[in-house]
């Protein structure tokens, strides 16, 4: 568990999973890579939200006790060190930085947990911009991107991958700053 | 007379993969080790290799002369978004590469003609032997992990690439033409 000013971030339990599918199930979210439109019921949610994964993390707002997202670290490839993660911000919160500072404890947890070089993410076209500042300040860097990956309520659109680097993350300006706040939020 | 090899008894050729041939894919993916990541990313146990293997939506073998399986190519992973990619390896000799890069146009044209893909990938590490010859310029690298895995002491790159079904019908159509003009 990561505790800042702002955020308690923390392993995903079962009385969370209302939460993580109404984040979900919103109309924005439900088309992306996971379920392509085709959420499942929610009596079928379980294991349909930990296919592939091997650790669910939520965002709560520290006040407020709301999850306002989640993310996911998936398709581990122990042999490679890497791993690929997913994020969601629930709609009413999205703007508000939360969800990036949980992207920020995601990484200080992932890496320090996790036998892992490189974390990995899908993003689409309209999402990327979550990932701009990172790629500008270098914790992120841009792989590649997918032209017309995905086809998103019938229109084709790019996918790009985003990669996080242990050694970028470790000695980012980024994390000293975040653990620096992380250590006041306790005085 | 010695020293001229047997004349194989036929051309060799491709043929669609079957059951018994998961012998051969787990015979090729121990001798290229671990190259072909889809299976080698979880260590060889052969239970696990053929759950892998019935993830595919089709595979071919390319057989040699004498009818004995040389390489081996998948599709997998042909989604509604109407892609694919491309899987495909042969043993670690030079005939058996030679023969691979000989197929390999034929076999992409089977991905594109047999499955509803607009796009086709192929996934390579950087020190990955060619086998996909003259058709293999038509893939564009769009993604590569920098240091992805290590091999053989080395951690090397692997670069995800594409061909559109476009493209690909452009480049067989003007080499079908360039065949009937010579």
């Amino acid at each position: 568990m990561i505790t800042t000013s702002r955020i308690v971030f923390r392993p995903a339990l079962p009385s969370d999973y209302v939460r993580l599918y109404q984040i979900e199930s919103d109309p924005t979210t439900a088309m992306t890579w996971r379920y392509r439109g085709m959420l499942p019921p929610i009596t079928e949610y379980e294991p349909a939200l930990w296919k592939q994964s091997q650790q669910i993390m939520v965002v709560e707002g520290r006040t407020s006790g709301v999850v306002v997202g989640y993310l996911q670290l998936h398709d581990l490839d122990l042999r490679a060190g890497n791993g690929w993660f997913s994020l969601y911000s629930g709609p009413e919160h999205r703007g508000s930085g939360l969800v990036m500072e949980g992207l920020m404890a995601y990484c200080e947890w992932a890496f320090g947990n996790w036998p892992i070089r490189w974390l990995y993410a899908h993003s689409f076209t309209h999402n990327v911009k979550n990932f701009e500042h990172g790629m500008r300040r270098g914790e992120a860097v841009r792989l590649g991107v997918l032209r017309d990956r995905m086809v998103v309520d019938g229109e084709k659109t790019d996918v790009h991958v985003i990669g996080i680097e242990r050694e970028s993350w470790l000695a980012s300006p980024l994390r000293r700053r975040f653990n620096t706040l992380r250590a006041r939020s306790f005085t | 007379m010695t020293g001229v090899p047997a004349r194989p008894p036929a051309d060799a050729s491709w043929r669609l993969l079957e059951p018994s041939d998961m012998v051969f894919v787990y015979h090729l993916v121990t001798k290229v080790d671990p190259r072909w990541w889809r299976f080698s990313r979880h260590g060889l146990e052969p239970s696990q290799m053929l759950e892998t293997a019935r993830g595919t939506a089709a595979g071919v073998v390319v057989v040699d002369g004498y009818g004995a399986p040389v390489a081996c190519a998948l599709l997998v992973e042909a989604g509604t978004s109407g892609t694919g990619m491309l899987e495909y390896f042969a043993l670690p000799n030079p005939d058996a590469q030679a023969l691979a890069r000989r197929f390999a146009s034929d076999l992409v044209g089977a991905a594109f003609a047999g499955a509803p893909i607009r796009r086709l990938y192929y996934e390579r590490f950087e020190n990955d032997p060619d086998v996909l010859g003259e058709v293999g310029a038509l893939f564009e690298g769009e993604v590569t992990f920098p240091n992805f895995a290590m091999i053989d002491g080395h951690y090397e790159s692997r670069t995800t690439c594409v061909v559109s079904a476009e493209r690909f019908t452009e480049w067989k159509q003007a080499e079908w033409k360039q065949g009937v003009t010579e």
